[in-house]
């Protein structure tokens, strides 16, 4: 139990099941602010997003209480009321084709920079990679000529040409780290039974990396949705526009926020993404940490 | 040359060489080596391409648009030199969102790291329930920034804020309408610390992910082996545990850094530079004045600024990642 925990209890209680009990307990404690602080503006979020609009005025209320009776009024607002309906298909339309480029191109690109010992690769690697940290902020207005030059202003199709800038290089780099773990032997079979190069790959490399594949749509998806500027720059038609940007920017009018409906399409939309990243966070920080922790 | 010795390459490649006849001196475009080079170098042209033309070509170009006096609608854009950045330099908007920028990014990176260490710390422990802690402390991480911002957005209300009801009820502020009534995005300093708050609250889960990484990567023994020497805690913290997370620990400010400059939907939902340009950085000024304004020039010599801050995080990363051994 000792090396269970190194830093708590220096101290020897007298039995090993009190010094754990202790030890759950100042844990326990000590992660409750943190706690609240993450989760507490969703449940915020959510309580606001099923209640009537008056009760959200109640002056002295309690506003965790629901003083008059829950109600789903703010969704059904957001898809009669509103192009959300819209945004949502919008939102869909480009993860797809957002995903269907990067696998196109990331795939193949991290195959040949883990497997087929060109020279340079590592370097080529780290290059795409750096890519990745070149921030919208500076990119965003050049691209918005390129935008106009290929007609697609106001349209979401410039996001799909956009957000692959960013899918791409974090893609490669992730790709290429799993293809370095599938064992060349498959691959040295599938030659001697008569498969070219190619026919390896497509034949025997990608369907035992299904996962990778799988990583790479998620962070497609993911990544896209994290996005704010380039929509915010690049789509003002309301019906063109993602589900984020729609949100932030058509449920205001003048000075007046719609904070129920606000409420119920940020978290529609967002809790979904919020599930699938968390489950695939991990993946993200050794992607782009590799380097210190391996 | 042919390479059969080369792990990876099987000799069946060379055969459809070999079928060709006797050839004595095989011209080298038809190695196995030089038809992997080519085979490989093909598979890289998609993507090598599209990253090039997205964003090699345009960042090339906003060197351009910087020293040109383009504006949206004008399509034939002057030579200008460096007129853009010197009326940036000259207004004085632009020296206080660029002290802005500093404070925040620092100011919001010190917090993060600190919170994120205690919480690393704290999950690194075995106890019940961690892994769903841990789900559960990374949301404000994973939902879209869009999205938590007007949550946000709405907690810093400025009449029914839930967190003016809280402070309230605990008896630390007076009640709605009073000097003691604080008004989060209404009050200079108060919305630079808004702004600040929901950056560290966003980025705090990746700092304390990223070293929870590093420190599951620590071999427990070395921690056992300074216990079994008798250094107290302190020590032990000071001369074993820091210098192994430390490197992890600047790898992930390093990208929070460059994540922090360049996000500007936290700005942008919650004040869009307000009140009186206290939360003015550099990303919103760079959007107002080129898109918004349309001086495309002025806005590319703006957002360029960014990049002096960047480079040193950059640098940091590029080195780290050319240590990666495999």
């Amino acid at each position: 139990m000792a090396t269970l925990a190194p830093t708590l209890g220096q101290r020897a209680p007298r039995t090993a099941r009190a010094r754990s009990v202790r030890r759950h307990v100042f844990i326990y404690l000590g992660l409750v602010p943190f706690m609240i602080i993450a989760v507490g503006p969703v449940i915020w979020m959510f309580i606001t997003a099923i209640k009537q609009d008056a009760d959200l005025y109640l002056v002295g209320a309690i506003p965790f209480w629901f003083n008059q009776p829950p109600t789903w009024k703010n969704f059904d607002f957001l898809f009669h009321n509103t192009f959300y309906g819209d945004w949502i298909v919008n939102t869909m339309a480009i993860s797809f084709w957002v995903s269907a480029i990067t696998l196109l191109t990331a795939v193949p690109a991290g195959y040949a920079l883990a497997r087929l010992r060109l020279p340079f690769a590592e370097n080529l690697g780290i290059a795409i990679f750096m890519t990745y940290l070149v921030p919208a902020i500076i990119l965003f207005i050049p691209l918005a000529r390129v935008v106009t030059e290929l007609g697609l202003q106001d349209s979401w199709w410039a996001l799909v040409v956009v957000y692959p800038t960013f899918t791409i290089p974090f893609c490669t780099w992730l790709l290429m780290g799993f293809f370095k773990t599938v064992p060349f032997e498959i691959e040295e079979a599938a030659m001697v039974d008569g498969c070219g190069q190619l026919g390896a790959l497509l034949r025997v490399v990608l369907p035992v990396s299904w996962p990778g594949l799988i990583t790479a749509v998620i962070f497609s998806f993911t990544l896209s949705m994290q996005d704010f500027l380039y929509s915010l720059a690049f789509v003002s038609i309301s019906e063109e526009k993602p589900v984020p940007l729609g949100v932030a920017t058509e449920l205001i009018r003048g000075d007046i926020y719609f904070w129920g409906s606000l409420m119920a399409g940020a978290l529609l939309v967002g809790v979904p993404v919020a599930i699938v990243y968390n489950f695939f966070l991990d993946r993200f920080i050794s992607g782009i940490t590799g380097a210190a922790i391996k | 040359m042919t390479e059969l010795s080369a792990g990876g390459v099987p000799p069946s490649t060379s055969l459809s060489v070999a079928v060709g006849g006797r050839v004595g001196v095989q011209s080298w475009w038809r190695t196995p080596t030089a038809r992997r080079y080519l085979f490989g170098y093909t598979l890289l042209a998609p993507a090598v391409l599209y990253v090039l033309l997205l964003v090699g070509i345009p960042f090339v170009f906003s060197l351009y648009l910087a020293m040109s006096d383009a504006s949206v609608g004008v399509p034939v854009a002057r030579f200008v030199g460096l007129e853009n950045f010197k009326t940036a330099v000259e207004n004085a908007t632009f020296y206080v969102a660029l002290r802005n920028t500093i404070v925040f990014t620092l100011g919001a990176g010190i917090m993060k790291g600190l919170l994120g260490t205690t919480l690393a710390f704290l999950l690194v422990q075995p106890f019940r329930g961690r892994k769903i802690i841990r789900a559960l402390v990374v949301i404000p991480f994973t939902l879209p920034i869009a999205v938590s911002v007007l949550g946000w957005k709405w907690m810093f209300d400025s009449q029914f804020s839930v967190i003016n009801w809280a402070l309230n009820k605990a008896a630390l502020i007076g009640p709605y309408g009073s000097p003691d009534w604080p008004v989060w995005l209404g009050q200079p300093w108060l919305a630079f610390f808004s702004v600040m708050f929901v950056n560290v609250w966003r980025g705090f889960p990746f700092s304390a992910i990223v070293l929870l990484a590093g420190l599951t990567s620590v071999p427990p023994e070395i921690i056992d082996a300074a216990k079994v020497d008798g250094t107290s805690f302190l020590k032990r913290f000071r001369l074993v545990i820091v210098p192994m997370i430390a490197p992890i620990l600047f790898i992930g400010s390093a990208f929070d850094t460059v994540f922090t400059l360049s996000d500007l939907s936290i700005v942008y939902l919650l004040t869009n530079g307000g009140p009186d340009g206290a939360t003015e950085i550099l990303p919103t000024l760079a959007y107002n004045t080129g898109i918004r304004g349309g001086a495309l020039g002025r806005g590319a010599a703006i957002s360029l600024f960014l990049f002096p801050l960047l480079l040193p995080a950059m640098i940091m990363l590029l080195r780290t990642l050319r240590r990666r051994q495999y």
